[in-house]
């Protein structure tokens, strides 16, 4: 892993077009600031570790289930978001 | 239109045929499954209240999944700004949006991921699975009891 140290409002860049700002230190917290093109995803990583232990649980708990299967049809929700 | 038909024979289903323009890619994969791209969204004539999110590349991988609204109406992710560039989503009527649900093997528990819902844009058949990062939403909220007898009785009314 590559460590870098940096001290508040200097910033590293992964890539061309992501840019990483440490915005303030306190004791053992960090705040950072992220620039990211709109089509890149950001997130915490324990958020992503969430999702993706309950994504296996929803594997490994589906129940075995009969009856034929049919190609089911996706529709936009009908009702508007308020 | 004429397309091509695909058979596969499905572990958990059997066999199902289906045209190519039906396969939903998700170009990012689903975390845990972060190779499987090729998915098809199935119902049981016996589970109508399902939506099995069936992977192509491992025919042993299958997800179920519900519309969100017909468990919590009142549900309303404010959808982070990547879900709709990457998957090039201009208006509502573009997307469904599905939630993974976990079900207990007597399908008497059930918890539903309202943090990360699946959202398919249907004008290009790609989909991803969006992280609602800060909402207060959980990736296991117990579904309430009503729509999870709904899905059992359907089950043996069928």
């Amino acid at each position: 892993m590559l460590v870098l140290s940096r001290k508040i409002n200097q910033s590293i860049m992964i890539g061309d077009d992501v840019r990483i700002v440490i915005v303030a230190v306190d004791r053992d917290q960090v705040k950072l600031g992220i620039e990211a093109p709109r089509a890149v995803p950001v997130h915490r990583s324990e958020v992503y570790e969430e999702i993706r232990k309950a994504n296996q649980e929803a594997l490994g708990a589906a129940p075995v289930t009969s009856g034929k299967p049919e190609r089911a049809t996706l529709r936009p929700r009908t009702k508007p978001p308020h | 239109m004429q397309q091509e038909q695909i058979t596969v024979d499905l572990p958990r289903f059997g066999p199902c045929t289906f045209g190519a323009s039906e396969v939903i890619e998700f170009p990012w994969g689903l975390p845990g499954f972060p190779t499987l791209q090729r998915w098809l969204p199935l119902n049981l004539d016996s589970h109508p209240t399902f939506v099995w999110l069936q992977s192509l590349d491992d025919p042993s991988v299958a997800l179920p999944s519900v519309d969100p609204w017909m468990v919590f109406e009142t549900y309303d992710p404010k959808m982070p700004a990547y879900a709709f560039t990457s998957l090039e989503i201009r208006e509502a009527n573009d997307f469904a949006t599905l939630c993974v649900v976990v079900v207990t093997p007597d399908a008497h528990e059930m918890t539903i991921n309202l943090m990360a819902p699946v959202v398919i844009n249907l004008r290009t058949r790609k989909g991803r699975q969006i992280m609602l990062d800060g909402s207060d939403y959980s990736p296991r909220e117990p579904m309430p009891r009503k729509t999870a007898e709904k899905a059992s009785a359907s089950s043996k009314s069928a």
